[in-house]
């Protein structure tokens, strides 16, 4: 009986030992990474505009839709639903009743609201922002755009229209509506590069090769787009000018050249060679002069990213103690630290605070092993790593939105390489929505 | 069964005795651990209860109904500047209850109305004319708290933060702004710092300058809270913060913002 009993006590002896291991551990185990704290976020009701003319009700569509997708995407604000909204639909601050806005069920403390016009073959919006609960001084900004009509800008109105009221609500934090995602296009077996707005409209071809065109990368000022190119030759770095729309000059040097990346101040491009034998990473300049190898370390490096908050530091991929694992160093190569503990790593991108290293990662690798590859979020100062993806597929490509709180990554939910598509999530892994079909890989979004 | 209890003396006393002791003192060992487990398993906290922010991450996404926030006010908070000037004036009276009548007869209601006196409760200089739309709306029931004063009022998991703006005519008319800021200092605050042994029940306030372009600037301790932690973590907070986004009008505003830590 005595012995029969001797287990219980080891049990509550190991709990005891766990449970002060655990409250120790917590006093001081928290790791901060959130897009918006619930509490305090702005209840906003947004309007349909109204039409001045029967001519833009076809516009005043996309308008209300794109504006309304642009500031639930943001994840800042509690959007009114639509169904909540008062009926009138004011088309001037002189037309709206606040108290109707303010009040239940829309309970609203910002209102959106606006007109569209048609004058002569200019599409004219005007939008407001009011503070419902300020009875004495509403309003908050009134702006007016004015532009050629048609679909295409009455959706770059309605982002532009939304980024100025994050602009003002956000607390600091910039809109990324008017922001591009470059991403590879699968056609057959060629793979072309392609542009898209963020909200995954408007896609379209950069790039008409007839190759395989890999891993865009578009330049800090939006001018230049970078990828790598697998030619007759082998890889290589190609330089396409967004402003002259053709290929510009960029030497291919012997031996593969992959996966390029912008330095922040546009001046500088790391990417990885096999110039000297195995890949390395190496810096240039953007016309691929003065070029240099930072690291050598067996076993493969590539994938580096830049720090784009003081540019000193890049973070790469390296298979120097077997599986491919993540590093970051100084950009001269020196300072080298070693992130990852184990798994398989891939594809770095680091945000645009500097804080935090988004990355794709397998953390049970191997034959039979489970669990499959992810995109992880890794805080740099702590090494701590929160889990964004589950039970979604492959994921992979993971790239930061330029205000820091969105990542958009390539999805593949039964593994199959020609079911890639390009999803995206709010940096704490909610609001994931997938912004093209199957065929599109390689996402990068632009810096602003 | 106590089978030690039964064990006949007469062959070893001495052996018998000294494992007795020893069993005894076993039993006790583990009684008490036993009990002291129980008495934790009971009592105390356990991994993930009674703390604002558990685990790995704080991802607070839930959103609250943004009702009118009911935190009491907070008695030792000075909603005026040192230097003494007046005190606020009450918050106008609703709609004084009608003049009691000495007589039951209810005329018809259509007594001459007061002139609504909901105004401000404070005389307020002229605000910059901006080009304003004059809001043709009756004057709302709800909500005239975010107009009514400068300041903001914002209960978070472990206290109360009060945001004062110094400067009333902004405060007013950009009631906003300051919602945006005292959500922006919340939102960067990690409350995780804070001792709450030393802290609890104590307030700090901190004032700093915001710049035209939204930073802040001149960040200083007006009320020590006499919690270190207390203090280092409010004044963290404002290094935390990039930007509040551009004032919507003037050079800079001065901003007083005041903690008072309650763990619950």
């Amino acid at each position: 009986m005595k012995f029969a009993r001797a287990p219980h006590f080891l049990i509550a002896a190991a709990t005891l030992l766990c449970a002060s291991f655990a409250s120790s551990a917590h006093a001081q185990d928290w790791f901060h990474l959130e897009t918006s704290t619930g509490a305090d976020r702005i209840r906003i009701a947004v309007a349909n505009f109204k039409p001045q003319s029967p001519a833009v009700s076809s516009y005043k569509q996309t308008f209300d839709t794109t504006l309304f997708n642009d500031l639930t995407t943001a994840g800042l604000f509690d959007i009114v639903s639509k169904d909540m909204l008062p009926q009138a639909t004011p088309g001037f601050p002189a037309e709206i009743n606040l108290s109707q806005w303010s009040s239940a069920p829309s309970s609203a403390a910002m209102v959106a609201f606006g007109n569209l016009n048609l004058q002569g073959n200019r599409l004219v919006v005007s939008g407001f922002l009011d503070d419902a609960k300020n009875t004495q001084y509403p309003q908050v900004f009134a702006k007016q755009y004015n532009e050629d009509a048609s679909d295409d800008n009455a959706r770059q109105i309605a982002h532009r229209f939304a980024d100025e009221i994050i602009f003002r609500l956000g607390g600091g934090i910039t809109g990324i509506a008017e922001t591009k995602i470059y991403y590879v296009k699968m056609l057959g077996s060629n793979k072309e590069i392609y542009e898209m707005d963020y909200d995954g409209a408007n896609q379209h071809a950069i790039t008409n090769l007839g190759e395989t065109s890999l891993s865009p990368r578009i330049s800090p000022d939006n001018s230049r787009l970078a990828f790598s190119v697998l030619g007759t030759r082998g890889w290589s770095i190609k330089m396409y000018s967004l402003l002259l729309g053709h290929l510009v000059n960029y030497p291919s040097a012997s031996g593969g050249d992959i996966s390029p990346a912008w330095s922040p101040s546009g001046q500088q491009l790391a990417f990885a060679s096999s110039r000297t034998g195995g890949y390395q990473i190496w810096i240039s300049d953007i016309n691929g002069n003065i070029s240099h190898k930072i690291t050598s370390f067996s076993g493969g490096n590539s994938s580096p990213t830049w720090n784009p908050k003081t540019g000193a530091q890049i973070a790469w991929i390296s298979g120097r103690t077997g599986l491919p694992q993540l590093y970051t160093m100084d950009a001269d190569g020196s300072g080298v630290q070693r992130m990852t503990d184990g798994g398989y790593a891939s594809s770095p991108s680091w945000s645009p605070n500097g804080q935090f290293l988004a990355f794709a990662w397998d953390r049970k690798y191997g034959p039979g092993a489970p669990g499959g590859q992810d995109i992880y979020v890794m805080e740099i100062a702590t090494k701590k790593w929160i889990q964004l993806t589950h039970d979604g597929g492959r994921c992979d490509f993971p790239s930061w939105s330029p205000d820091g709180r969105h990542i958009v990554y390539a999805n593949s939910s039964d593994g199959r390489a020609d079911h890639t598509r390009i999803m995206s999530m709010l940096a704490d892994g909610t609001q994931k929505k997938a912004l093209t079909s199957a065929g599109a890989d390689m996402p990068n979004w632009s810096w602003k | 069964m106590s089978a030690y209890a039964t064990t006949p003396d007469d062959q070893n006393d001495r052996f018998g005795s000294g494992l007795a002791g020893a069993i005894v003192l076993h039993v006790v060992i583990f009684a008490g651990i036993i009990g002291w487990a129980f008495y934790q398993h009971a009592n105390a906290d356990r991994w993930g209860e009674n703390a604002s922010s558990v685990g790995s991450i704080e991802a607070s996404m839930v959103s609250a109904i943004p009702l009118p926030s009911k935190v009491p006010p907070v008695k030792d908070n000075v909603l005026t500047p040192d230097d003494a000037s007046p005190a606020p004036t009450p918050p106008p009276k609703e709609a004084a209850a009608p003049p009691p009548k000495d007589t039951d007869v209810l005329i018809k209601a259509k007594t001459p109305e007061k002139p609504i006196t909901k105004t401000a409760p404070t005389p307020t200089e002229a605000p910059p004319k901006h080009p304003q739309p004059t809001p043709v709306t009756p004057k709302a029931t709800t909500g005239e708290a975010a107009s009514q004063f400068p300041q903001s009022v914002v209960q978070v998991p472990n206290g109360t933060a009060t945001i004062t703006v110094q400067d009333r005519t902004f405060g007013n008319r950009y009631a906003y702004y300051v919602s945006i800021v005292g959500a922006t200092v919340n939102r960067n605050w990690y409350r995780q710092e804070i001792d709450p042994g030393s802290s609890q029940g104590k307030s700090v306030s901190i004032v700093f300058d915001i710049q035209r372009d939204g930073s802040p600037a001149n960040v200083r301790l007006l009320t020590r809270s006499g919690s270190a932690s207390l203090d280092t973590s409010a004044l963290r907070a404002l290094q935390r913060v990039d930007g509040f986004g551009p004032l919507p009008s003037g050079d800079h505003i001065t901003v007083e913002y005041t903690f008072d830590y309650r763990q619950p």
